[in-house]
């Protein structure tokens, strides 16, 4: 090896010092199932293969849940943009007109004015998140009314119920953010329910919002990192085992 | 192999029997290829949405208000998906208020805001519970009425909800002429209440009725009771004095009028399901419909146009009461209607749980001797596919041993017949019948 040639063989040596610790060969052949992909056929569903015509007018229901995971996509893209712009602080300030402001409601002023597509970013972001919801809704109604929950879907329909509070969770702390009149009366309606748990209501109220009031402004900060983090996480985690499962157990269609 | 040569033979040129699956299946209807079929259909439903969410966001830039400050002064509503949730928040003070272990450590006030959380997480149990509860096989929604209703009544639930939410603008902005508010917090408080349990009712008649059921038992119940209530509290508001005030009197012609259109539609469409036969009554309730639903729409035109203040009286006595002067009345006429409608779709919708196992070809007598229906035949899969060629329909004894051994109770001789009246009406109607005077 130290007489060789030293172009000849630094790739060889590179690559072999990276192939001894990173061996890529049995995963290199897994890109023949990707090839295979090529080939791969939809399953049938259950009115294709028995040529029924009647319930045709049901099938465009049956993208919705695709819908809505389309949604989170460029909801997940959008909310990336957004998030080198936003400034999670909602303490109050005294701006120099002598308004109350804070550094929050002042980052959104600059996505929406300053910074290059900033509003239209915040659009998609927008009404990506509102597809996203109503989306998930008739999800959930046409699974009801097809009776696609039963057996043996049980698990799959209540990994469903808990994506749909996520999401209504992600729709509640996506409105918090802004800082603006609609947030303070959203924050204080959450505190207000959370409070009126029996018991541990001050305390669960404390560990969501950060305070039993929203003077202090906590709120936000606490709820960003709920908004960025905890319920992407638990979200896309549940999201892919939910498509497994249908993926597995194949689409429950009414026959 | 002899075994497989069998096979071939009696599964040859039956559909839905695939021999082999993957890319190497040769049957005559393969499944979809991913790529390009199914790529391009998601794709253009990607792109689609794509496009709708850049067109909304350029023409409509999301709101962002002033910054939040500790004094609120306009009404706050959240956005409409949490709205349902906001208006149970709000519903919730018909509930008494009490403190339990009050002065200890472990005090729980109950309060509207507590009951509130219940209500709102009354649903949530119900959807996680759903599939524990709920465990008959049937799948599709019209062979599950009481599932179907219970959907649909919660989702008209969700709208009152809604609603309910925002009881403060609609209490602001709808006033009576003398500015009281058009529509009581009480009144609100029942609507929220009675659509749901009147679009359940609906939905179940209908449905059951999709599936060939004598409604009747239901039908005169939720017909006439309604009609009665309407009757009943419109002569109480015309004739007993004292329910409306002295500043409505003016206009008690136009208020009768209004009263008398819900009354005489509620009470035909009852004397309709009562007395008339079963066509009759269809009739009598499609006309029904058609003609209140003219007659009310031509009077609102005419006297917004013409008299708004009287408009205005008659809306008075009208939106105070419209869970029973308003709600009840369509829903006896829609009760009406879908309950003795004529279900043509249905024996498609009923043939089509075939799945072929062949048990109706097996028992029928016809296909014994019939040379047409020698090879292959299978009853229900091939009539619902229409490639009966006419043998079963003409040559059926109608003897119901193919629907004594159907796994799936589908009712085949009841569909010919129901085919065979159809062809003889048209006859009839094509002038036919004067070929047999």
């Amino acid at each position: 090896m130290a007489t060789g040639d030293l172009r000849k063989d630094t790739g060889r040596t590179v690559f072999g010092w990276l192939k001894s610790r990173f061996p890529t060969v049995p995963y290199a052949d897994l890109t023949r199932v990707v090839l295979e992909t090529d080939q791969r056929q939809m399953p049938r569903s259950h009115a294709e293969k028995y040529e029924l015509k009647t319930i045709w007018y049901w099938y465009p229901l049956y993208c919705l849940g695709g819908i809505s995971f389309v949604a989170f996509i460029i909801l997940t893209i959008t909310g990336i943009l957004l998030g080198f712009f936003y400034v999670p602080d909602g303490r109050l300030e005294i701006a120099a007109t002598g308004d109350l402001t804070n550094a929050a409601w002042q980052s959104m002023l600059t996505i929406m004015n300053d910074i290059p597509f900033g509003f239209i970013i915040r659009g998609m972001h927008h009404w990506a998140a509102h597809i996203m919801i109503a989306a998930v809704f008739l999800h959930m109604c046409r699974v009801y009314f097809t009776g696609a929950y039963k057996k043996p879907r049980e698990l799959n329909w209540l990994l469903g119920v808990i994506l749909l509070l996520i999401t209504l969770a992600f729709g509640y702390s996506g409105y918090l953010l802004p800082a603006n009149n609609l947030s303070e009366g959203a924050a204080n309606i959450g505190i207000n329910m959370s409070r009126a748990s029996p018991v541990i209501g001050d305390q669960l109220a404390t560990l969501l919002f950060g305070d039993i009031n929203t003077l202090a402004g906590a709120y936000i900060l606490r709820w960003y990192w709920i908004h960025v983090f905890i319920l992407p996480l638990v979200g896309t985690g549940l999201m892919i085992l939910h498509m497994s499962l249908v993926w597995l157990q194949g689409v429950a269609e009414p026959h | 192999m002899e075994l497989e040569r069998v096979k071939e033979r009696v599964l040859e040129g039956r559909p839905g029997f695939p021999r082999a699956y993957g890319p190497a299946r040769v049957d005559h209807q393969p499944g979809i290829p991913l790529f390009p079929q199914e790529a391009t259909r998601d794709l253009v439903v990607i792109f689609l949405l794509t496009a709708i969410m850049f067109f909304l966001s350029s023409y409509l830039t999301p709101f962002l208000g002033p910054a939040r400050s500790p004094q609120i002064s306009e009404l706050i509503v959240p956005d409409w998906y949490l709205l349902f949730s906001w208006g149970l928040l709000k519903i919730a003070d018909i509930f008494p208020t009490f403190t339990l272990g009050a002065g200890t450590p472990l005090a729980a006030e109950f309060n509207p805001v507590f009951w509130g959380d219940v209500l709102s997480g009354i649903p949530i149990i119900a959807l996680l519970l759903l599939p524990f509860l709920d465990r008959g096989r049937e799948a599709r929604p019209a062979k599950a009425p009481i599932r179907s209703a219970i959907g649909t009544a919660s989702i008209a639930a969700i709208f009152t909800a809604s609603l309910y939410s925002i009881r403060e603008v609609i209490s602001e902005r709808w006033l009576s002429p003398n500015g009281a508010p058009l529509i009581p917090d009480n009144t609100q408080k029942w609507f929220f209440v009675i659509p749901p349990i009147l679009v359940g009712l609906v939905t179940y008649t209908a449905l059951r009725r999709l599936g060939y059921q004598p409604m009747r038992r239901w039908l005169v119940p939720n017909v006439t009771v309604p009609a009665i209530i309407v009757c009943a509290q419109s002569a109480a508001i015309l004739l007993l004095p004292g329910w409306l005030g002295a500043e409505a009197l003016p206009y008690v012609v136009w208020i009768a009028v209004h009263l008398v259109l819900l009354s005489a539609a509620s009470a035909a469409v009852a004397v309709a399901v009562i007395a008339l036969p079963e066509t009759r009554a269809r009739d009598v309730s499609a006309w029904t419909i058609v003609l209140a639903v003219l007659a009310f729409a031509g009077l609102s035109i005419y006297m917004d146009a013409t008299d708004r203040n009287g408009y205005s009286w008659v809306l008075s006595v009208l939106y105070p009461n419209m869970n029973t002067l308003l709600l009840l009345p369509m829903f006896a006429v829609m009760t009406a209607w879908l309950g003795t409608r004529r279900p043509y779709s249905t024996y498609e919708y009923l043939l089509n749980e075939c799945y072929q196992c062949g048990k109706c070809h097996t028992v029928c007598p016809v296909t014994k001797v019939e040379d047409d229906a020698l090879g292959g035949l299978n009853l229900v899969y091939n009539t619902f596919k229409k490639q009966h060629d006419g043998v079963p329909l003409w040559t059926c004894l109608a003897c119901d041993a193919c629907s004594a051994v159907c796994p799936l109770d589908i009712k085949y001789s009841d569909y010919i017949l129901e085919e065979r009246a159809k062809v003889h009406a048209k006859m009839a109607a094509d002038g036919g019948e004067r070929e047999w005077p």
